[in-house]
This record gives C-alpha cells, sequence and structure tokens, in this order.
C-alpha cells in the first residue's frame, strides 16, 4: 500500500477499523466546534452480496450481508462509511473520519494514522493465521 | 390466533409463549452470550446464516438461542429479521478467485497448484466422544515459527483452470451477462434462469438438499452419475460496492464461504464426450456438506434439470422455510377441514345405503385441501 490513500483505501481501512479508535478520534475532530451535519442514517440494511461463478462466467445472488452505512457534511466536505455489521455509532464516527480527511482539517494525518495502524495489524492478524494453518499443509501418499 | 375458522385461544398461547421465554431464559444454568454461540458453535451458526440468507454472526447467534437450538426456527427468524432491512446496495460481482483460503482439498488431484490445506477439520479423525467433567485446562499455545504466506498459499489457483489448461473441459463460459434473478424479490418458478437454481441452492435447508443430491445418486432419477470432486474450499472474500462519490469499488470487509467444483463425465448423445463438465458450489460460511450437493446438483441440473424433475425440486422443495413451515402449519386447528371430511363420508354412507353409488370425480392431487 502507497503512503497516500486513495479515498476507496481510506474508507475500507476505516471499515475495519475498532468502534472505541474510530469514536474517540471523531470526538476529537469534532472537540473544535466544527457545524457537522449528518446527511444518512447511520442506517443498518442489507448488501445484497452478487458472486461471478466460474464455470460459465454467471452472476447470482448468494444472499444478503449485514451493514450500515452513514454520510456526513464536514466544513463543506462530505464523508461517507459503508461497514459490515450493525455499530451504528462506529460507522457515524468513520463517516466523520473521512469527511475530516477530504476537507484536510486539522486532523486529517490522524485519520491517515489510524488507517495505516489498521493495515498494520491486518498483516499482523493474517500472520498468525498463516502459522496456524501452515502446519496442517498435507501431501498424501499415493497407494498404486 | 384465527385459522381454518377457528379463533381466541389468546391467554393459552401467551402462557405457551411465557412458559418457552421462562424455562429458556431463566434456565438453572450461565446465560449463553452471543460471543459463547459464535466461538463454540461456528457450524451452527454459518448454516443458519446460510438458510437465512443473511450474514451477520451475531445475528445468527441470537437467533438460535431465541429458537432453543432449532436451526430451522433460528433460520426463520433470521429470514424474518432480514425482510425488515432496507437493501443498501448491491455488491459488485465477489470473484471467488480473490478468496483467501482457510481449508483447500483438492480430492482429485495429488498435486495441484497450490496446497492442499487441511485446515480446521475433524474430517480425519475418529468419531469418539468426548464427555469432559468440566471446561479443558487452558492449551499451551505452541510457538509456530513465521512462514510466509506466498499468493500461491492465500489464493492457490483452481482446479478448474488446470482442467481447462488441458483442454478436459467443455468450455461452457457465456458472452453475455443476463442479470440474476432475486428470489427474495419474486419467487421463482420453473423454467427459471440457472441464477434462480444457484441461489436457490445457497440458501436451501442443508438437510434437503443433500437428501435431494442422494436421491439423485441412488433414487430413481438418477441425474448425478460421477461423483468426483474437484476441489472444496473455505475462506474469506472481499464485500465491494461503488463509492457513492468516486464511482470506484471500496471493499466494506470479508465475509466467509465454501465453495466447491464438482467433476461430471459428459457422456449424452449431444455432449462433448472427449471432456469433462464442472458443477458450482458457493454458500455463506462453512458449510461444506451443502456446497459440495449443490455442486453436484448444479451440473446435474444444466444436464437434466428440465427432462425430468430436478429443476423443479430444486425450486420449490429445498427451501427450508417453505418445506417446514408447510408441515408445520398442519399443527394448526384444522377442525373445519376436518369436519367437512367427515361429513363428506357421512353422506356417502347415507347415499350407499339408499343404493345411491357415488358420484364419479376424479381424484385431486394429495395435500390439496391441507
Amino acid at each position: 500500500m502507497t503512503d497516500v490513500l486513495s479515498r476507496e483505501q481510506r474508507c475500507a481501512l476505516l471499515a475495519e477499523a475498532e468502534r472505541d479508535e474510530l469514536v474517540a478520534l471523531a470526538d476529537e475532530c469534532l472537540a473544535d466546534g466544527a457545524a457537522v451535519r449528518v446527511l444518512t442514517g447511520p442506517e443498518v440494511g442489507a448488501v445484497a452480496a452478487q458472486v461471478r461463478e466460474p464455470v460459465l462466467a454467471e452472476r447470482f445472488l448468494l444472499g444478503d450481508v449485514l451493514a450500515c452505512r452513514a454520510e456526513v457534511e464536514l466544513a463543506g466536505q462530505r464523508g461517507w462509511s459503508m461497514r459490515l455489521g450493525d455499530d451504528r455509532a462506529a460507522t457515524l464516527a468513520a463517516a466523520v473520519l473521512d469527511a475530516e480527511a477530504e476537507a484536510a482539517r486539522p486532523r486529517s494525518a490522524r485519520v491517515e494514522e489510524l488507517c495505516h495502524a489498521v493495515a498494520r495489524r491486518r498483516v499482523e492478524r493474517e500472520a498468525a493465521e498463516w502459522a496456524e494453518l501452515a502446519p496442517t499443509i498435507v501431501e498424501f501418499e499415493e497407494l498404486t | 390466533m384465527g385459522y381454518s375458522g377457528a379463533r381466541g385461544g389468546l391467554e393459552a398461547i401467551l402462557a405457551a409463549e411465557d412458559l418457552v421465554r421462562r424455562a429458556r431464559d431463566h434456565a438453572p444454568a450461565p446465560w449463553a452470550s452471543t460471543e459463547q454461540i459464535t466461538a463454540r458453535f461456528r457450524l451452527a451458526v454459518d448454516r443458519v446464516m446460510g438458510e437465512g440468507g443473511l450474514y451477520h454472526e451475531p445475528t445468527a447467534a441470537a437467533a438460535l438461542r431465541q429458537a432453543e437450538g432449532d436451526p430451522l426456527e433460528a433460520s426463520h427468524l433470521v429470514r424474518a429479521h432480514r425482510s425488515t432491512l432496507p437493501r443498501l446496495a448491491v455488491s459488485e460481482p465477489v470473484d471467488p478467485d480473490e478468496m483467501t483460503v482457510l481449508r483447500r482439498i483438492v480430492p482429485a488431484f495429488r498435486e495441484p497448484d497450490g496446497p492442499q490445506l487441511l485446515g480446521r477439520t475433524t474430517d480425519y479423525t475418529g468419531r469418539l466422544l468426548e464427555q469432559p467433567d468440566g471446561p479443558p485446562e487452558p492449551g499451551t499455545v505452541q510457538d509456530r515459527p513465521a512462514r510466509e504466506r506466498s499468493e500461491e498459499h492465500r489464493r492457490p489457483r483452481r482446479f478448474l483452470d488446470l482442467l481447462r489448461k488441458l483442454d478436459l473441459v467443455a468450455d461452457q463460459r457465456r458472452g453475455d451477462d443476463p442479470e440474476p434473478v432475486d428470489i427474495t424479490r419474486k419467487p421463482a418458478r420453473p423454467p427459471a434462469p440457472r441464477s434462480a437454481v444457484l441461489a436457490s441452492m445457497a440458501r436451501a435447508e442443508t438437510g434437503g438438499l443433500v437428501s435431494l443430491w442422494y436421491r439423485s445418486i441412488l433414487g430413481p432419477d438418477g441425474d448425478v452419475h460421477e461423483v468426483t470432486l474437484g476441489e472444496v474450499r473455505h475462506g474469506r472474500v472481499p464485500l465491494r460496492v461503488r463509492h457513492p462519490h468516486t464511482g470506484n469499488p471500496v471493499t466494506l470487509g470479508e465475509f466467509r464461504v465454501t465453495e466447491a467444483e464438482a467433476i461430471e463425465n459428459l457422456d449424452g448423445a449431444d455432449e462433448d464426450r472427449t471432456r469433462l463438465d464442472v458443477g458450482y458450489g458457493l454458500c455463506f460460511g462453512h458449510n461444506e456438506r451443502k456446497a459440495i450437493a449443490m455442486s453436484n446438483l448444479d451440473i446435474a441440473n444444466r444436464r437434466f434439470g428440465r427432462k425430468g424433475p430436478l429443476e423443479q425440486l430444486l425450486l420449490l422443495t429445498v427451501d427450508g422455510l417453505d418445506s417446514a413451515g408447510f408441515l408445520e402449519h398442519l399443527k394448526l386447528p384444522h377442525y373445519v377441514t376436518f369436519r367437512s371430511i367427515v361429513e363428506r363420508k357421512q353422506a356417502m354412507r347415507v347415499a350407499a345405503e339408499a343404493g345411491e353409488g357415488p358420484a364419479e370425480r376424479p381424484a385431486d392431487p394429495a395435500g390439496k385441501e391441507c
């Protein structure tokens, strides 16, 4: 991942961040009294998971995945978030952080730092996961 | 309560409901938290997510607790809850090749591209019941040496691609891209596009689907001939939607799925007998029985679905809420229905005793009067 995050990368990492860290940083962002307006939600709903299967390359609908979305306006910039699950506070906070970064407000660097921390945690989590899985690689012997 | 010409009974119904709640919620045992259920009853939770058609582990766990552990009742609760939710988006098409595998076996071939990764399984473990007196002692965490997870480990090339490379698979890939049928908005009826059949199987009752799969092997229809599995995987796939401001895909997170490929020998007069074909199964969570049955039934349906009853069976009979709902409703008062049957019998007897034969009439299909 490059140091400068695209908006989509930022949204993805904020969607993976912990609730407490999102809410704490969003509170800091709003502590200067900036006018914030909630445009959407936070609203819990479903995202229909569409799959393109590999045999005929046809799409089908697998089912719904629970998600929550919110949109805010902060300092004239819109911030948007959608996260899996039903955590309204975390989703609203992520939207505030997206707006903070879009508006290049004082804590936008902190938002970026949080995103990089989330990305590092993902790498660590996956490494720990592979350390558990790798010993289960098997090579069965063929009886001929 | 009002049904079939009966009503009333509200006090008894409330008392019965209260009996369930008190016995369930105030049993002399520690509370089964949502975290307990998701951590210790993972496969039951995954099954409920699949049959309920909504991926969210805590919701499925709450439903299992409320349903006293009955997976079908829990799926019913999840479906009812899901019906109250707005649809926020339709995802970008998930590409199963992006799956981060947690388990991956290729039963058909010893040395596929990438590893045979057993993952979390008891497939090779003897079925000996353990009855511990209490919780186990805290386990010692083995210090596992870090190993590099290569791209081949993370996303091994699928067996189907190897078969294609060897020119062993009849290429059925479509040039067009039809919109998938949404069976949650409009029930599918035969004849229906394959997308409707795949969606029906993905949220089918697992036992019902396995039963139909077995019937297709041993039963009178014989729609499944070759039962060789190409590949079975369990892993995480990313869910993406379009960002409303940039229009680009944005990843919301990952969800777990089980995927299976079934190999079928083409031997029909109008088929390419020099090649194989592959059926596909994919469902929420870790549910290998369902994915395997789905993959075999997919190819069977493509070959024989409309020559026999298979497509109709897949679209109309494997949904747990449909079948169990019909079954369960039989417990509701049918006083009027049965009295009508008795009165008809009595009338026929009177007519027979008077020397009048019963009027000729064609038999109704079974179940019509339920």
